[in-house]
């Protein structure tokens, strides 16, 4: 069924207009499957993977035919021991086509990463926290000149947090990263 | 031996030797058929600069516009890396298909790496990265990503340690701000219009600044090729001053030290930051650099503007600007990546007499500062043997690393077109996110007064104080202050 849906949706693009030159915006919005895996400096244990849905999106500014800057967002849910956090990375990025028009595209950004943790033996409150977040990413954009195309993508995200609270009390120099397998609806 | 523009068609061979196997014989190919084709026209020229502008190039004394042979250069760039790793005997260097995947399994980490092999030496190659972009005829945003390109690939694929997340941001970010720098200082010390020996030794002195730039012109034969420089590669002004000199620190608890330290600083100015509507990445930036003064290398700051704006039609300039700081004193070792929004202004006070001020602030993307863990006052040494190899580090890191804030002004008053009183502060805040959980304020203030004595020699003296307070997240909340001034007499050569 996915795939019918990516085949209507390409099949629909080639009539969409051409970006006109006045246009300046660059909205991206879809979703992926991400894989996640937390990891410590001082730890010995091997983490294990975790899967779940994320959304992703962008909305900024097409500086020309093949750059676009402006915000990147990945929010992502997951459940682990302590029981259930939530990501949300917002950077801000920059998006390469190095041989348009063809549509492949490079990603790569840094912003901040915000995580609430519902560690239930805590209690009913998340424990918030901020991290330093880091994006890097690649894929193919379908009819990058129209102003409705599509892309395919592949991104790695990390959240160096500090900090995590977990049921055995918190621990140190933890990073996350997050890799991502998606489609997304281009607005330009 | 005469060095002649014949000799440049053998270059090719050699340089995608240098360049590693990964991609060698495409580029060997592609530099080849490039010198072949460049070498005839600028025989017929004798001399005289001749019209080989091609749809590859921007411009006449542009290089050819190549994206895959810049990513195959940033490959080969890595390679060249990996095999020195090897030939140190570095442990990291022994990479396989299976350290390649445990690597992209592992994700980002935080590496324990020297302080000076993090904050110089990667952003150091990353400028030879983003050099391949701007040798190739990239943009400066080109070749940002191609740094990033270069960087990420070597983190994943270069070492067989674990992705390192501090050497990505200080390789791309401090390889763009070191890339273009030298990448514009070479194309200053080049002259294009000279032949002969003239010519060869402005192409191998730009050669020693950026190699790969270097590189690729001898490969091509545009190193012999009589054009006009790029026009975006010329700037509006230039000035710089060589100061030496001696120092005295002092420390919390006594005066200055009896015996100073000496010391070489280097000042340069490269356009003007504080004019101007600039779309133009480091069409202006500011480079100080000193050695000695109580550690071999002590300071690197490089400034460049990214984006320049007047206010209004006054005399207010807004501007963008792109920091590399590295700074090792008595009271912090820190090394940060910046994006500054700065506002400044030039207000003509007589005739001869000018002050430009410029202020800034914004944010620390990456900042390492060196602490120690609470109760522990001094780095013990390391008496453990590593069998990792030369300049590979295991830990335990005397440095935390963590994004925060930085803000600053720099003020100058000139007289006749030459310096006579410089204020410089700047403050940094980072917020350690690996390592000892504490919010660090480093701050430095300094005064400098020049006066001429005959021709471009001058004398001056100047006042500085350190101060550094760093508030520990323990169950204390302990604070810890350290501060001490510094001055020093020096005598300088050349003009601000």
């Amino acid at each position: 069924m996915r795939r019918f849906w990516i085949a209507v949706i390409v099949w629909l693009i080639p009539t969409a207009a051409p970006a006109q030159d006045a246009s300046r915006l660059w909205i991206v919005a879809g979703g992926a499957s991400g894989t996640l895996r937390g990891h410590c400096q001082e730890c010995e244990e091997d983490f294990p993977f975790r899967h779940g849905g994320a959304l992703v999106g962008n909305a900024g500014y097409r500086v020309n035919s093949r750059l676009d800057v402006g915000a990147d967002l990945f929010w992502m849910q997951w459940r682990n021991d302590s029981g259930r956090i939530r990501a949300t990375a917002i950077d801000a990025v920059a998006q390469f086509r190095p041989w348009e028009p063809k549509g492949f595209f490079v990603k790569g950004g840094a912003g901040m990463a915000f995580v609430r943790n519902w560690v239930h033996t805590l209690g009913p409150h998340p424990d918030d926290s901020k991290a330093l977040a880091v994006v890097i990413g690649a894929g193919w954009e379908f009819k990058p000149r129209g102003h409705l195309g599509l892309q395919l993508f592949g991104m790695q995200h990390v959240g160096a947090l500090g900090d995590l609270q977990t049921v055995n009390g918190p621990v140190a120099d933890v990073a996350a990263n997050f890799w991502s397998l998606g489609g997304a609806i281009v607005i330009r | 031996m005469t060095w002649g523009r014949d000799s440049f068609s053998i270059l090719p061979l050699a340089v995608a030797l240098l360049l590693g196997s990964t991609g060698t014989s495409l580029i060997a190919q592609e530099l080849a058929t490039s010198a072949r084709e460049t070498a005839p026209a600028a025989q017929d020229d004798q001399g005289l600069a001749v019209n080989t502008t091609d749809a590859q190039r921007a411009c006449d004394g542009c290089p050819p516009r190549r994206i895959g042979t810049a990513l195959l250069q940033t490959t080969g760039i890595n390679v060249v890396y990996g095999l020195a790793n090897l030939a140190r005997g570095q442990v990291t260097g022994r990479i396989t298909p299976k350290t390649w995947w445990a690597n992209m399994q592992q994700g980002w980490v935080w590496d324990l790496d020297d302080f000076a092999v993090n904050q110089i030496g990667h952003p150091y190659q990353g400028s030879n990265y983003f050099n391949a972009g701007r040798a190739n005829g990239l943009s400066f945003y080109e070749s940002a990503a191609v740094t990033a390109f270069g960087s990420a690939t070597w983190e994943f694929f270069g070492e067989t340690n674990h992705a390192s997340l501090n050497d990505f941001i200080n390789t791309t970010l401090g390889g763009i701000t070191l890339g273009e720098m030298l990448h514009r200082t070479g194309w200053l010390i080049r002259n294009t219009q000279a032949t002969g020996k003239r010519r060869l030794w402005s192409e191998v002195g730009a050669t020693a600044l950026d190699p790969i730039t270097g590189l690729n012109r001898f490969a091509s034969g545009d190193a012999a090729r009589i054009s006009e420089k790029p026009s975006d590669l010329v700037p509006s002004s230039l000035s710089g001053v060589a100061s030496a000199g001696v120092l005295w620190r002092g420390s919390q608890s006594r005066a200055f030290t009896a015996t100073g330290d000496p010391f070489l600083e280097v000042d340069a100015y490269y356009g003007d930051a504080n004019v101007g509507r600039s779309r133009t990445p480091y069409d202006a930036f500011w480079i100080r650099m000193r050695f000695g003064g109580g550690s071999p290398f002590s300071e690197a700051r490089v400034r460049g503007r990214l984006y320049g704006q007047p206010i209004g039609g006054g005399p207010l300039q807004f501007s963008v600007i792109q920091t590399y700081n590295y700074n090792t004193n008595d009271a912090y070792s820190t090394g940060s990546q910046a994006i500054d929004a700065g506002l400044g202004t030039t207000l003509a006070l007589s005739s001869r007499t000018n002050f430009w001020i410029l202020g800034w602030g914004g944010l620390t993307v990456l900042g390492a500062v060196d602490s120690l863990p609470l109760g522990v006052n001094e780095e013990p040494e390391d008496e453990t043997e590593s069998s990792a190899g030369q300049g590979v580090s295991e830990g335990p890191r005397f440095y935390d690393y963590g994004p925060g804030s930085d803000f600053g002004t720099l003020a100058r008053l000139t007289h006749d077109g030459r310096e006579v009183v410089l204020f410089f502060y700047v403050g940094r805040q980072i917020y350690s996110l690996d390592g000892v959980r504490a919010n660090h304020f480093l701050q430095q203030t300094r005064a400098d007064l020049l006066l001429p004595l005959h021709g471009p020699l001058g004398v001056g003296a100047s006042a500085e104080y350190f101060h550094r307070r760093s508030y520990y997240q323990d169950a204390d909340r302990t604070i810890k202050t350290y501060h001490y001034p510094q001055v020093r007499v020096y005598l300088t050569w050349g003009n601000r």
